[in-house]
């Protein structure tokens, strides 16, 4: 038995419609974001040093930050050489770890959403906590540093 | 928690599928959100904190103004309201950035800017010190013709031979006759 074009139709207007939820827009939108971050990090040469990004902090007040060396560290980690990654920023692989686990999160989240709409509040109550633990974890260092000097 | 089942075309009244069934402000609330949840990352990371203060009042201004649509439709206004919530405190911690980087550079310049000229002074003694008691050599070749000049400038050296040259050299009397 061949399925109608109507029901067809439903099920194309359907999985149009689930698309184009807010949940999976946001999560969309951020799994680019992060992707634009790791292809920044794969375009850019650790071993030449031409980021465009600089350091504002070192900048205004001359001292270097702990996030200074993140991206030749990104850079580092996403080629393999995870020795070297530590030695430009000690804390690239932690906020690396947070940026891959976000990437993984969008993915799944987002396909568990389109598979089953009912559990979209759950998942959207355990998406918000389980990034917020990863997030404190992975920027404990950098705000640690903000309330040190405040 | 925010609702996010406000786009089902049942509660809109649109039919399934238009295009246009997103409820009023929606549209710019998920824009201020995923501006919001970006520079909430960016403000905490020292580099570019600072910086992150621009898209943080990006991310308050459509908040506010998805907010403003969604009142006057009276739609959910969970998106914009937590995209809100979430810019001012990337400002916020954007703004504290401005302290934090303040605060070391005073640091700097009245702890460690100390520290960092002692050891440059250290460094140019022991330099200083390395080149008193080295030897230099000069080697010049040109067309087949080599001149080599050798010498130290040992600082104990320089003293044995003005020590020479002081003996070597008649102690005269400088004294005016008649004069005391």
């Amino acid at each position: 038995m061949t399925p109608s074009p109507e029901s067809n139709n439903a099920v194309l207007l359907s999985w149009r419609n689930r698309i184009r939820e807010p949940y999976i827009v946001i999560n969309a939108a951020l799994a680019l974001i992060i992707l634009m971050v790791f292809g920044y990090s794969l375009i850019f040469s650790p071993d030449r040093n031409e980021y465009p990004v600089v350091c504002v902090h070192e900048k205004l007040t001359g001292v270097p930050c702990p996030s200074c060396g993140l991206s030749h560290s990104f850079s580092l980690i996403l080629r393999g050489r995870i020795a070297e990654a530590y030695d430009w920023n000690i804390y690239g692989m932690r906020i690396f770890i947070f940026f891959a686990s976000q990437l993984f999160m969008r993915i799944v989240f987002s396909s568990v959403s389109l598979k089953h709409p009912y559990l979209e509040k759950p998942l959207v109550l355990y998406d918000g906590t389980a990034s917020f633990i990863l997030f404190m974890v992975c920027f404990m260092p950098f705000l640690k540093g903000i309330l040190k000097y405040l | 928690m925010e609702d996010f089942s406000t786009n089902n075309p049942q509660n809109t009244g649109l039919p399934s599928g238009s295009e246009n069934n997103r409820p009023a402000g929606q549209t710019l609330g998920i824009a201020a959100l995923i501006t919001a949840i970006v520079t909430f990352v960016l403000a905490v990371i020292p580099c570019i904190g600072i910086i992150a203060m621009v898209p943080a009042v990006i991310a308050v201004v459509l908040a506010a103004i998805g907010m403003s649509q969604a009142s006057r439709t009276g739609a959910s206004r969970s998106l914009p309201v937590a995209a809100l919530i979430i810019g001012i405190v990337a400002f916020m911690i954007s703004f504290s950035q401005i302290f934090v980087a303040g605060r070391i550079g005073d640091k700097f310049e009245r702890e460690w800017k100390g520290d960092i000229e002692k050891a440059v002074e250290d460094v140019q003694q022991n330099v200083l010190k390395d080149l008193e008691d080295a030897n230099v050599n000069i080697r010049i070749e040109s067309g087949g013709e080599t001149v080599e000049i050798s010498t130290d400038v040992k600082k104990s050296n320089r003293h044995d031979e003005l020590e020479e040259l002081e003996k070597e050299t008649p102690v005269t009397d400088d004294t005016i006759p008649g004069v005391k």
